[in-house]
Protein backbone atom coordinates (compact mmCIF):
# COMPACT_ATOMS: atom_id res chain seq x y z
CA UNK A 1 0.00 0.00 0.00
CA UNK A 2 2.10 2.50 1.15
CA UNK A 3 5.61 2.02 -1.45
CA UNK A 4 2.55 1.94 -4.10
CA UNK A 5 1.53 5.06 -2.80
CA UNK A 6 4.97 6.29 -2.40
CA UNK A 7 5.64 5.15 -6.15
CA UNK A 8 2.98 6.91 -7.57
CA UNK A 9 4.30 9.71 -5.78
CA UNK A 10 7.89 9.48 -6.85
CA UNK A 11 6.92 9.05 -10.87
CA UNK A 12 4.51 12.28 -10.93
CA UNK A 13 7.30 14.32 -9.08
CA UNK A 14 9.51 12.94 -11.66
CA UNK A 15 7.36 14.12 -14.43
CA UNK A 16 6.87 17.54 -13.01
CA UNK A 17 10.44 18.25 -13.41
CA UNK A 18 10.78 16.93 -16.49
CA UNK A 19 8.03 19.38 -17.40
CA UNK A 20 9.67 22.36 -15.68
CA UNK A 21 13.06 21.40 -17.82
CA UNK A 22 11.06 20.84 -21.42
CA UNK A 23 9.04 24.42 -20.48
CA UNK A 24 12.26 26.16 -19.77
CA UNK A 25 14.86 24.35 -22.26
CA UNK A 26 12.90 23.87 -25.46
CA UNK A 27 12.55 27.55 -26.16
CA UNK A 28 16.51 27.53 -25.60
CA UNK A 29 17.02 24.53 -27.55
CA UNK A 30 14.91 25.40 -30.68
CA UNK A 31 17.30 28.51 -30.56
CA UNK A 32 20.30 26.81 -30.74
CA UNK A 33 19.28 24.50 -32.93
CA UNK A 34 17.82 27.09 -35.38
CA UNK A 35 21.62 28.51 -35.37
CA UNK A 36 22.92 25.40 -36.86
CA UNK A 37 20.42 25.37 -39.49
CA UNK A 38 21.01 25.84 -43.40
CA UNK A 39 19.11 29.12 -44.36
CA UNK A 40 16.93 27.13 -45.90
CA UNK A 41 15.63 24.84 -43.57
CA UNK A 42 15.63 27.28 -40.73
CA UNK A 43 12.71 29.14 -42.32
CA UNK A 44 11.30 25.57 -43.95
CA UNK A 45 7.46 25.21 -42.53
CA UNK A 46 6.12 22.80 -40.73
CA UNK A 47 9.97 23.22 -39.32
CA UNK A 48 12.42 20.35 -40.06
CA UNK A 49 13.27 18.38 -36.65
CA UNK A 50 16.01 15.95 -38.20
CA UNK A 51 19.00 18.02 -39.82
CA UNK A 52 22.85 17.92 -40.50
CA UNK A 53 23.72 20.85 -38.51
CA UNK A 54 26.11 23.30 -39.84
CA UNK A 55 28.43 25.92 -38.36
CA UNK A 56 28.25 28.52 -41.46
CA UNK A 57 26.25 30.55 -39.64
CA UNK A 58 29.04 31.31 -36.90
CA UNK A 59 31.59 31.41 -39.74
CA UNK A 60 29.58 34.35 -41.75
CA UNK A 61 29.06 36.23 -38.45
CA UNK A 62 32.53 36.71 -38.19
CA UNK A 63 33.68 36.99 -41.27
CA UNK A 64 30.79 39.07 -42.91
CA UNK A 65 30.41 41.06 -39.89
CA UNK A 66 32.77 42.69 -37.53
CA UNK A 67 31.17 40.68 -34.92
CA UNK A 68 34.50 40.28 -33.22
CA UNK A 69 34.99 44.23 -32.88
CA UNK A 70 31.47 44.08 -31.05
CA UNK A 71 32.17 41.12 -29.19
CA UNK A 72 35.56 43.03 -28.03
CA UNK A 73 33.67 46.47 -27.52
CA UNK A 74 31.04 44.63 -25.05
CA UNK A 75 34.21 43.03 -23.15
CA UNK A 76 35.72 46.32 -22.55
CA UNK A 77 32.12 47.74 -21.33
CA UNK A 78 31.38 44.88 -18.93
CA UNK A 79 34.60 44.42 -17.69
CA UNK A 80 35.37 47.75 -17.15
CA UNK A 81 32.13 48.49 -15.65
CA UNK A 82 32.21 45.58 -13.01
CA UNK A 83 36.00 46.99 -11.85
CA UNK A 84 34.56 50.49 -11.42
CA UNK A 85 31.81 49.03 -9.74
CA UNK A 86 33.93 46.73 -7.48
CA UNK A 87 36.35 49.59 -6.32
CA UNK A 88 33.73 51.90 -5.72
CA UNK A 89 30.82 49.75 -4.11
CA UNK A 90 33.70 47.74 -1.96
CA UNK A 91 34.94 49.80 0.02
CA UNK A 92 31.44 51.93 0.73
CA UNK A 93 29.98 48.66 1.31
CA UNK A 94 32.37 48.15 4.29
CA UNK A 95 31.83 51.55 5.67
CA UNK A 96 28.28 51.54 5.53
CA UNK A 97 28.64 47.95 7.56
CA UNK A 98 30.87 49.33 9.67
CA UNK A 99 28.95 52.30 10.21
CA UNK A 100 25.44 50.72 10.30
CA UNK A 101 24.26 53.71 8.36
CA UNK A 102 21.22 53.19 6.14
CA UNK A 103 20.70 56.13 3.97
CA UNK A 104 23.69 55.80 1.05
CA UNK A 105 22.19 52.31 0.81
CA UNK A 106 18.92 53.56 0.72
CA UNK A 107 19.74 56.20 -2.05
CA UNK A 108 21.39 53.21 -3.94
CA UNK A 109 18.73 51.28 -3.46
CA UNK A 110 16.66 54.31 -4.88
CA UNK A 111 19.04 54.63 -8.05
CA UNK A 112 18.05 50.77 -8.93
CA UNK A 113 14.52 51.05 -8.52
CA UNK A 114 14.35 54.24 -10.96
CA UNK A 115 13.60 53.36 -14.74
CA UNK A 116 16.88 53.36 -17.31
CA UNK A 117 15.01 56.11 -19.06
CA UNK A 118 14.57 58.29 -16.42
CA UNK A 119 18.72 59.01 -16.66
CA UNK A 120 19.22 58.01 -20.40
CA UNK A 121 17.59 61.22 -21.40
CA UNK A 122 19.79 64.00 -19.59
CA UNK A 123 22.98 61.52 -19.96
CA UNK A 124 22.49 61.94 -23.45
CA UNK A 125 22.03 65.69 -23.40
CA UNK A 126 25.16 65.96 -21.08
CA UNK A 127 27.32 63.72 -22.73
CA UNK A 128 26.60 64.79 -26.14
CA UNK A 129 27.94 68.66 -24.84
CA UNK A 130 30.70 66.77 -23.25
CA UNK A 131 31.29 65.05 -26.59
CA UNK A 132 31.59 61.71 -24.66
CA UNK A 133 28.90 60.13 -26.50
CA UNK A 134 30.15 56.99 -28.55
CA UNK A 135 33.40 56.55 -26.36
CA UNK A 136 33.76 53.39 -24.44
CA UNK A 137 34.25 55.36 -21.42
CA UNK A 138 30.31 56.60 -21.35
CA UNK A 139 29.29 53.07 -21.63
CA UNK A 140 31.50 52.02 -18.59
CA UNK A 141 30.45 54.71 -16.81
CA UNK A 142 26.53 54.29 -17.27
CA UNK A 143 26.87 51.07 -16.64
CA UNK A 144 28.61 51.04 -13.40
CA UNK A 145 25.01 52.90 -12.20
CA UNK A 146 23.73 49.62 -13.11
CA UNK A 147 26.90 47.46 -11.80
CA UNK A 148 27.58 48.82 -8.81
CA UNK A 149 23.99 49.03 -6.90
CA UNK A 150 23.88 45.43 -7.39
CA UNK A 151 27.50 44.94 -5.77
CA UNK A 152 26.97 46.93 -2.97
CA UNK A 153 23.82 45.04 -2.02
CA UNK A 154 25.45 41.47 -2.61
CA UNK A 155 28.53 42.60 -0.21
CA UNK A 156 26.67 44.06 2.49
CA UNK A 157 25.54 41.27 4.32
CA UNK A 158 28.85 39.75 3.29
CA UNK A 159 30.77 42.27 5.43
CA UNK A 160 27.75 42.51 8.07
CA UNK A 161 28.55 38.63 8.92
CA UNK A 162 32.02 39.39 9.52
CA UNK A 163 32.41 39.76 13.49
CA UNK A 164 33.50 43.26 14.63
CA UNK A 165 36.37 41.84 17.32
CA UNK A 166 38.26 40.69 13.99
CA UNK A 167 38.67 44.41 12.62
CA UNK A 168 38.99 45.29 16.04
CA UNK A 169 42.28 43.29 17.18
CA UNK A 170 43.15 44.47 13.77
CA UNK A 171 43.01 48.14 14.36
CA UNK A 172 44.61 47.46 17.80
CA UNK A 173 48.06 46.34 16.32
CA UNK A 174 47.76 49.13 14.48
CA UNK A 175 46.24 48.58 10.62
CA UNK A 176 45.02 51.52 9.17
CA UNK A 177 41.46 52.04 7.22
CA UNK A 178 42.46 50.58 3.76
CA UNK A 179 44.75 47.75 5.27
CA UNK A 180 41.54 47.17 7.37
CA UNK A 181 39.57 46.78 3.95
CA UNK A 182 42.08 45.21 1.83
CA UNK A 183 44.37 42.54 4.13
CA UNK A 184 41.14 41.61 6.65
CA UNK A 185 37.85 42.18 5.29
CA UNK A 186 37.87 41.15 1.82
CA UNK A 187 39.65 38.13 2.13
CA UNK A 188 36.92 37.23 4.61
CA UNK A 189 34.56 37.81 1.77
CA UNK A 190 36.08 36.66 -1.03
CA UNK A 191 33.74 34.08 -2.01
CA UNK A 192 30.89 36.80 -1.80
CA UNK A 193 33.09 39.39 -3.83
CA UNK A 194 32.95 36.61 -6.34
CA UNK A 195 29.75 36.02 -6.97
CA UNK A 196 29.09 39.80 -7.06
CA UNK A 197 31.41 39.96 -9.66
CA UNK A 198 29.97 37.30 -12.01
CA UNK A 199 25.88 38.97 -11.43
CA UNK A 200 27.67 42.46 -12.00
CA UNK A 201 29.40 41.37 -15.33
CA UNK A 202 26.64 39.47 -16.38
CA UNK A 203 24.48 42.31 -15.70
CA UNK A 204 26.49 44.71 -17.67
CA UNK A 205 26.55 42.45 -20.62
CA UNK A 206 23.20 41.67 -20.62
CA UNK A 207 22.25 46.12 -20.27
CA UNK A 208 20.50 47.05 -23.40
CA UNK A 209 19.19 50.72 -22.80
CA UNK A 210 22.06 52.50 -22.05
CA UNK A 211 24.24 51.01 -25.21
CA UNK A 212 21.50 51.42 -27.23
CA UNK A 213 21.53 55.44 -26.57
CA UNK A 214 24.72 56.50 -25.87
CA UNK A 215 26.72 53.63 -27.76
CA UNK A 216 28.68 54.92 -31.21
CA UNK A 217 28.73 53.14 -34.37
CA UNK A 218 31.82 51.42 -33.56
CA UNK A 219 31.66 51.00 -29.72
CA UNK A 220 28.03 49.69 -29.80
CA UNK A 221 27.52 46.24 -27.90
CA UNK A 222 26.39 43.29 -29.34
CA UNK A 223 23.75 43.56 -27.63
CA UNK A 224 22.84 46.64 -29.85
CA UNK A 225 24.02 45.03 -32.77
CA UNK A 226 22.02 42.29 -32.69
CA UNK A 227 19.07 44.90 -31.78
CA UNK A 228 19.47 46.51 -35.27
CA UNK A 229 19.38 43.35 -37.01
CA UNK A 230 16.13 42.54 -35.36
CA UNK A 231 15.78 46.25 -36.52
CA UNK A 232 16.20 46.02 -39.93
CA UNK A 233 13.81 43.28 -40.05
CA UNK A 234 16.39 40.67 -40.84
CA UNK A 235 14.73 37.10 -41.76
CA UNK A 236 18.38 35.17 -41.90
CA UNK A 237 17.41 33.65 -38.87
CA UNK A 238 20.09 31.00 -38.59
CA UNK A 239 22.31 33.66 -38.63
CA UNK A 240 19.75 35.65 -36.11
CA UNK A 241 19.99 32.65 -33.64
CA UNK A 242 23.90 32.24 -33.99
CA UNK A 243 24.29 35.92 -32.73
CA UNK A 244 21.86 35.37 -30.01
CA UNK A 245 23.83 31.82 -29.12
CA UNK A 246 27.16 33.78 -29.25
CA UNK A 247 25.81 36.47 -26.79
CA UNK A 248 24.37 34.16 -24.81
CA UNK A 249 27.71 32.17 -24.39
CA UNK A 250 29.19 34.56 -21.53
CA UNK A 251 26.29 34.58 -18.77
CA UNK A 252 25.50 30.84 -19.25
CA UNK A 253 29.39 29.71 -19.07
CA UNK A 254 29.21 31.69 -15.85
CA UNK A 255 25.80 30.71 -14.57
CA UNK A 256 26.85 26.91 -14.68
CA UNK A 257 30.68 27.48 -13.62
CA UNK A 258 29.73 29.34 -10.89
CA UNK A 259 26.64 27.19 -9.76
CA UNK A 260 24.28 27.45 -7.14
CA UNK A 261 26.53 29.79 -5.69
CA UNK A 262 25.21 32.81 -7.34
CA UNK A 263 21.38 32.31 -5.58
CA UNK A 264 22.22 33.69 -2.65
CA UNK A 265 23.57 36.70 -4.37
CA UNK A 266 20.68 36.96 -6.78
CA UNK A 267 18.03 36.21 -4.21
CA UNK A 268 19.45 38.58 -1.46
CA UNK A 269 18.18 42.09 -2.94
CA UNK A 270 20.43 43.27 -5.46
CA UNK A 271 18.96 41.84 -8.56
CA UNK A 272 18.96 42.86 -11.99
CA UNK A 273 17.48 41.71 -15.72
CA UNK B 1 22.55 40.80 15.93
CA UNK B 2 24.21 39.79 12.66
CA UNK B 3 23.30 39.52 9.62
CA UNK B 4 23.96 36.34 7.41
CA UNK B 5 23.89 35.71 4.00
CA UNK B 6 20.49 34.12 3.41
CA UNK B 7 18.87 33.23 0.50
CA UNK B 8 15.46 34.75 1.05
CA UNK B 9 16.36 38.13 1.13
CA UNK B 10 16.12 38.23 3.95
CA UNK B 11 19.31 41.03 4.23
CA UNK B 12 16.57 43.67 2.38
CA UNK B 13 13.84 42.90 4.72
CA UNK B 14 16.24 43.23 7.78
CA UNK B 15 17.50 46.65 6.41
CA UNK B 16 13.91 48.08 5.47
CA UNK B 17 11.23 46.51 7.22
CA UNK B 18 10.21 48.13 10.01
CA UNK B 19 8.07 46.06 11.56
CA UNK B 20 11.01 43.27 12.16
CA UNK B 21 11.22 42.86 15.87
CA UNK B 22 15.55 43.06 16.05
CA UNK B 23 16.51 46.45 15.18
CA UNK B 24 19.19 46.13 12.60
CA UNK B 25 21.45 49.30 13.58
CA UNK B 26 21.39 48.78 16.97
CA UNK B 27 24.88 47.28 18.24
CA UNK B 28 26.86 50.40 16.98
CA UNK B 29 25.88 52.45 20.18
CA UNK B 30 28.89 50.87 22.38
CA UNK B 31 32.16 51.20 20.23
CA UNK B 32 31.15 54.69 18.85
CA UNK B 33 31.28 55.96 22.85
CA UNK B 34 34.93 54.53 22.80
CA UNK B 35 35.97 55.66 19.51
CA UNK B 36 39.32 57.01 19.69
CA UNK B 37 40.19 59.61 17.12
CA UNK B 38 39.85 58.99 13.68
CA UNK B 39 41.09 55.27 13.61
CA UNK B 40 37.90 53.92 13.25
CA UNK B 41 36.03 56.13 10.96
CA UNK B 42 35.76 54.45 7.85
CA UNK B 43 33.38 57.09 6.56
CA UNK B 44 36.35 58.40 3.66
CA UNK B 45 35.62 54.68 2.36
CA UNK B 46 32.12 55.71 1.06
CA UNK B 47 33.26 59.19 -0.40
CA UNK B 48 34.26 57.74 -4.06
CA UNK B 49 30.67 56.22 -4.15
CA UNK B 50 29.13 59.11 -2.91
CA UNK B 51 30.48 61.61 -5.42
CA UNK B 52 29.92 58.91 -8.05
CA UNK B 53 26.38 59.03 -7.61
CA UNK B 54 26.48 62.48 -7.17
CA UNK B 55 27.66 62.99 -10.58
CA UNK B 56 26.04 60.28 -12.27
CA UNK B 57 22.86 59.76 -10.59
CA UNK B 58 21.62 63.09 -8.40
CA UNK B 59 22.93 65.33 -11.21
CA UNK B 60 20.97 64.13 -13.66
CA UNK B 61 18.31 63.26 -12.06
CA UNK B 62 17.98 67.20 -10.91
CA UNK B 63 18.45 68.07 -14.78
CA UNK B 64 15.50 65.72 -15.79
CA UNK B 65 13.15 67.61 -12.86
CA UNK B 66 14.09 71.34 -14.54
CA UNK B 67 13.78 69.73 -18.11
CA UNK B 68 10.43 68.53 -16.94
CA UNK B 69 9.74 71.94 -16.22
CA UNK B 70 10.68 73.39 -19.73
CA UNK B 71 9.52 72.85 -23.33
CA UNK B 72 12.73 71.71 -24.63
CA UNK B 73 13.52 69.91 -27.79
CA UNK B 74 16.77 69.00 -28.58
CA UNK B 75 18.77 71.22 -30.79
CA UNK B 76 16.16 73.94 -29.17
CA UNK B 77 16.58 76.16 -26.54
CA UNK B 78 14.69 75.34 -23.68
CA UNK B 79 11.84 77.89 -22.09
CA UNK B 80 10.43 77.39 -18.80
CA UNK B 81 7.04 76.39 -18.69
CA UNK B 82 5.97 75.63 -15.33
CA UNK B 83 3.83 72.64 -14.80
CA UNK B 84 2.55 72.53 -18.46
CA UNK B 85 3.92 69.40 -19.18
CA UNK B 86 2.27 67.36 -16.46
CA UNK B 87 -1.20 69.34 -17.11
CA UNK B 88 -1.03 68.15 -21.20
CA UNK B 89 -0.35 64.65 -19.70
CA UNK B 90 -3.72 64.29 -18.49
CA UNK B 91 -4.86 64.92 -21.78
CA UNK B 92 -2.72 62.47 -24.05
CA UNK B 93 -4.43 59.72 -24.93
CA UNK B 94 -1.13 57.86 -25.05
CA UNK B 95 -0.35 58.98 -21.60
CA UNK B 96 -3.44 56.92 -20.34
CA UNK B 97 -2.95 54.10 -22.63
CA UNK B 98 0.39 53.75 -21.34
CA UNK B 99 -0.51 53.63 -18.21
CA UNK B 100 -3.67 51.18 -18.09
CA UNK B 101 -0.53 48.63 -20.28
CA UNK B 102 2.02 48.94 -17.69
CA UNK B 103 -0.72 47.90 -15.08
CA UNK B 104 -2.52 45.57 -17.37
CA UNK B 105 1.16 43.91 -18.00
CA UNK B 106 1.87 44.17 -14.10
CA UNK B 107 -0.85 42.77 -12.24
CA UNK B 108 -1.25 40.00 -15.42
CA UNK B 109 2.41 39.13 -14.88
CA UNK B 110 2.74 39.32 -11.33
CA UNK B 111 0.00 37.02 -10.46
CA UNK B 112 0.97 34.21 -12.98
CA UNK B 113 4.79 34.56 -11.90
CA UNK B 114 3.78 34.54 -8.13
CA UNK B 115 0.92 31.31 -8.61
CA UNK B 116 3.20 29.41 -10.93
CA UNK B 117 6.34 30.22 -8.72
CA UNK B 118 5.22 28.97 -5.46
CA UNK B 119 4.66 25.89 -7.14
CA UNK B 120 7.96 25.68 -8.26
CA UNK B 121 9.58 26.39 -5.15
CA UNK B 122 8.01 24.16 -3.39
CA UNK B 123 8.33 21.70 -6.03
CA UNK B 124 12.47 22.38 -5.69
CA UNK B 125 11.79 21.90 -1.98
CA UNK B 126 10.73 18.22 -1.87
CA UNK B 127 12.84 16.88 -4.64
CA UNK B 128 15.34 14.81 -3.21
CA UNK B 129 18.06 14.60 -5.88
CA UNK B 130 18.46 16.64 -8.76
CA UNK B 131 17.89 20.06 -6.95
CA UNK B 132 20.71 21.46 -7.90
CA UNK B 133 21.60 21.37 -11.15
CA UNK B 134 17.59 22.04 -11.91
CA UNK B 135 18.19 25.07 -9.86
CA UNK B 136 21.30 26.32 -11.89
CA UNK B 137 19.07 25.55 -14.84
CA UNK B 138 16.43 27.96 -13.97
CA UNK B 139 18.81 30.63 -13.19
CA UNK B 140 19.14 30.57 -17.29
CA UNK B 141 16.11 32.22 -18.40
CA UNK B 142 16.41 35.30 -16.25
CA UNK B 143 20.05 35.58 -16.55
CA UNK B 144 20.04 35.66 -20.38
CA UNK B 145 20.37 39.40 -21.91
CA UNK B 146 16.56 40.54 -23.53
CA UNK B 147 17.59 41.12 -26.77
CA UNK B 148 18.18 37.01 -27.02
CA UNK B 149 14.97 36.41 -25.17
CA UNK B 150 13.74 38.74 -28.14
CA UNK B 151 14.74 37.50 -30.57
CA UNK B 152 14.13 33.73 -29.65
CA UNK B 153 10.29 34.54 -29.41
CA UNK B 154 10.20 36.68 -32.37
CA UNK B 155 11.24 33.29 -34.31
CA UNK B 156 9.00 31.45 -32.53
CA UNK B 157 5.97 33.04 -32.36
CA UNK B 158 6.35 34.19 -35.93
CA UNK B 159 3.04 34.18 -37.36
CA UNK B 160 3.39 32.01 -40.60
CA UNK B 161 6.66 30.35 -40.19
CA UNK B 162 7.25 29.91 -36.22
CA UNK B 163 7.04 27.25 -34.05
CA UNK B 164 4.62 28.15 -32.23
CA UNK B 165 2.16 28.01 -35.09
CA UNK B 166 2.76 24.70 -35.86
CA UNK B 167 2.31 23.23 -32.90
CA UNK B 168 -1.21 24.54 -32.32
CA UNK B 169 -1.85 23.76 -36.13
CA UNK B 170 -0.81 20.25 -35.12
CA UNK B 171 -2.86 20.55 -32.67
CA UNK B 172 -6.16 21.50 -34.59
CA UNK B 173 -5.93 24.91 -33.31
CA UNK B 174 -6.68 27.72 -35.23
CA UNK B 175 -2.50 29.67 -35.45
CA UNK B 176 -2.25 32.96 -33.74
CA UNK B 177 -0.79 36.07 -34.61
CA UNK B 178 0.55 36.28 -31.20
CA UNK B 179 2.63 39.27 -31.31
CA UNK B 180 1.32 41.24 -33.87
CA UNK B 181 -2.34 40.76 -32.25
CA UNK B 182 -3.48 44.03 -30.69
CA UNK B 183 -5.98 42.33 -28.58
CA UNK B 184 -3.63 39.33 -27.45
CA UNK B 185 0.05 41.13 -27.46
CA UNK B 186 -0.29 41.92 -23.77
CA UNK B 187 -1.15 38.66 -22.21
CA UNK B 188 1.71 37.30 -24.50
CA UNK B 189 4.06 40.07 -22.97
CA UNK B 190 3.07 39.01 -19.33
CA UNK B 191 3.34 34.89 -20.82
CA UNK B 192 7.01 35.69 -21.95
CA UNK B 193 7.66 37.68 -18.55
CA UNK B 194 6.48 34.53 -16.66
CA UNK B 195 8.46 32.38 -18.38
CA UNK B 196 11.46 34.22 -17.99
CA UNK B 197 10.86 35.15 -14.02
CA UNK B 198 9.22 32.84 -12.41
CA UNK B 199 11.89 30.47 -11.98
CA UNK B 200 13.24 33.61 -9.65
CA UNK B 201 10.27 33.54 -7.93
CA UNK B 202 10.76 29.86 -7.33
CA UNK B 203 14.25 30.38 -5.98
CA UNK B 204 12.95 32.98 -3.82
CA UNK B 205 10.32 30.74 -2.16
CA UNK B 206 12.57 28.12 -2.57
CA UNK B 207 14.92 29.89 0.16
CA UNK B 208 11.95 30.83 2.18
CA UNK B 209 10.73 27.43 2.78
CA UNK B 210 14.64 25.96 3.44
CA UNK B 211 14.95 29.79 6.33
CA UNK B 212 11.65 27.49 7.73
CA UNK B 213 11.31 25.97 11.33
CA UNK B 214 10.60 22.27 10.61
CA UNK B 215 8.83 22.38 13.94
CA UNK B 216 5.68 24.16 12.56
CA UNK B 217 5.31 22.01 10.06
CA UNK B 218 5.87 18.76 12.31
CA UNK B 219 3.10 19.88 14.93
CA UNK B 220 0.82 21.09 12.13
CA UNK B 221 1.14 17.60 10.47
CA UNK B 222 0.87 15.99 14.36
CA UNK B 223 -2.74 18.13 14.75
CA UNK B 224 -3.90 16.69 11.13
CA UNK B 225 -2.88 19.31 8.80
CA UNK B 226 -2.96 17.98 5.21
CA UNK B 227 -2.27 18.67 1.37
CA UNK B 228 -4.84 21.86 1.39
CA UNK B 229 -5.15 23.08 5.16
CA UNK B 230 -0.92 22.79 5.19
CA UNK B 231 -0.68 25.04 2.08
CA UNK B 232 -3.80 27.53 3.42
CA UNK B 233 -2.77 27.90 7.11
CA UNK B 234 1.07 27.33 7.60
CA UNK B 235 2.81 27.07 4.82
CA UNK B 236 1.79 29.98 2.68
CA UNK B 237 1.16 32.54 5.74
CA UNK B 238 5.12 31.60 6.99
CA UNK B 239 5.90 32.45 3.48
CA UNK B 240 4.66 35.83 3.44
CA UNK B 241 8.03 37.62 4.30
CA UNK B 242 9.26 35.92 1.12
CA UNK B 243 6.46 36.92 -1.01
CA UNK B 244 6.78 40.33 0.04
CA UNK B 245 10.06 40.43 -1.11
CA UNK B 246 9.44 38.59 -4.87
CA UNK B 247 6.36 41.23 -5.17
CA UNK B 248 8.38 44.12 -4.61
CA UNK B 249 11.42 43.28 -6.84
CA UNK B 250 8.98 41.97 -9.38
CA UNK B 251 6.84 45.12 -8.96
CA UNK B 252 9.65 47.61 -9.72
CA UNK B 253 10.80 45.29 -13.02
CA UNK B 254 7.29 44.92 -13.96
CA UNK B 255 6.23 48.37 -14.04
CA UNK B 256 8.76 50.06 -15.92
CA UNK B 257 9.01 46.91 -18.61
CA UNK B 258 10.59 48.35 -21.50
CA UNK B 259 13.16 45.92 -23.00
CA UNK B 260 11.15 42.74 -24.21
CA UNK B 261 9.19 45.49 -25.52
CA UNK B 262 11.29 47.68 -27.06
CA UNK B 263 13.05 44.58 -28.46
CA UNK B 264 9.94 43.03 -30.43
CA UNK B 265 7.46 45.60 -30.88
CA UNK B 266 8.17 49.26 -30.07
CA UNK B 267 4.83 48.75 -28.26
CA UNK B 268 3.20 48.32 -31.37
CA UNK B 269 1.06 46.86 -33.03
CA UNK B 270 0.03 50.91 -32.89
CA UNK B 271 -0.11 51.64 -29.41
CA UNK B 272 -1.05 48.25 -28.10
CA UNK B 273 2.37 46.94 -26.19
CA UNK B 274 3.01 50.91 -25.62
CA UNK B 275 3.47 50.97 -21.55
CA UNK B 276 4.56 54.11 -20.08
CA UNK B 277 8.07 53.35 -19.98
CA UNK B 278 8.08 52.63 -23.77
CA UNK B 279 6.04 55.87 -24.49
CA UNK B 280 8.85 58.09 -23.28
CA UNK B 281 11.40 56.72 -24.54
CA UNK B 282 10.07 57.15 -27.81
CA UNK B 283 8.70 60.60 -27.35
CA UNK B 284 12.12 61.78 -25.97
CA UNK B 285 14.70 59.83 -28.31
CA UNK B 286 12.86 59.18 -31.05
CA UNK B 287 11.04 62.41 -31.57
CA UNK B 288 13.30 64.41 -29.36
CA UNK B 289 9.93 66.01 -27.37
CA UNK B 290 12.36 66.26 -24.48
CA UNK B 291 10.73 68.08 -22.22
CA UNK B 292 7.61 66.65 -22.37
CA UNK B 293 9.15 63.18 -22.34
CA UNK B 294 11.03 63.84 -18.89
CA UNK B 295 7.71 64.31 -17.21
CA UNK B 296 6.46 61.20 -18.54
CA UNK B 297 9.62 59.72 -16.59
CA UNK B 298 9.44 61.15 -13.48
CA UNK B 299 5.63 60.46 -13.17
CA UNK B 300 6.87 56.78 -14.39
CA UNK B 301 9.19 57.29 -11.23
CA UNK B 302 6.61 58.51 -8.90
CA UNK B 303 4.53 55.43 -10.25
CA UNK B 304 7.22 52.92 -8.83
CA UNK B 305 8.11 54.39 -5.83
CA UNK B 306 4.30 54.78 -5.28
CA UNK B 307 3.64 51.07 -6.05
CA UNK B 308 6.43 49.98 -3.53
CA UNK B 309 5.47 52.55 -0.95
CA UNK B 310 2.13 51.11 -0.67
CA UNK B 311 3.30 47.75 -0.65
CA UNK B 312 5.60 48.18 2.23
CA UNK B 313 2.44 50.53 3.95
CA UNK B 314 0.26 46.98 3.41
CA UNK B 315 3.07 45.05 5.02
CA UNK B 316 3.20 46.83 8.19
CA UNK B 317 -0.68 47.01 8.35
CA UNK B 318 -0.67 42.83 7.89
CA UNK B 319 1.75 41.91 10.24
CA UNK B 320 3.38 39.28 9.64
Amino acid sequence: MVTARVRVARVTQTLEVALVCAVVLIPVAWMIASSLKHSVEVTRYPPVLLFTPTLDNFSQLFTMLPFFDYFVNSLVVAVGSTALGLLLAVPAAFAISWHRVSWPATFVLFTRMAPGTLFVLPWFILFTKLGLIGTHSVLILTHTVVTMPLILWVMLPHFDSVPRSIFESALIDGCRQFDCLLRVAVPLVTPGLTVAAILAFISSWNFFLFALVLGGIDTKTLIVLSFNFVGEGSTDWGRLMAAAVVISAPPILMIFAAGRGLIGGLTNGAVKE
Amino acid sequence: MVWAPSPSGAGLLARFGRGNATAPFAPAKPLRARRAGSALSMRALAVPMLLFLALMVALPLGYAVWLSLTDFRFGQEAGFIGLRNYRAMLYDPDFWNGLYVTFYLYVLSLGLQLVFGCYLGMLLNRLRFGRRFLQTVLMSPFLLPPVVIGMMWLVILDPSLGAANWILQSLGLPPSLWLASPRIVVPVFALLDTWQWTPFVALLVLGGLQTMPDGIADAAAIDGARGMSMLRYITLPLLMPTLFIAVVLRSVDLLRFFDLIYITTQGGPGTASQTLNVYAFRRGLEFFDMGYASALMITLAAVVFGVVLALSRFRRLAEW
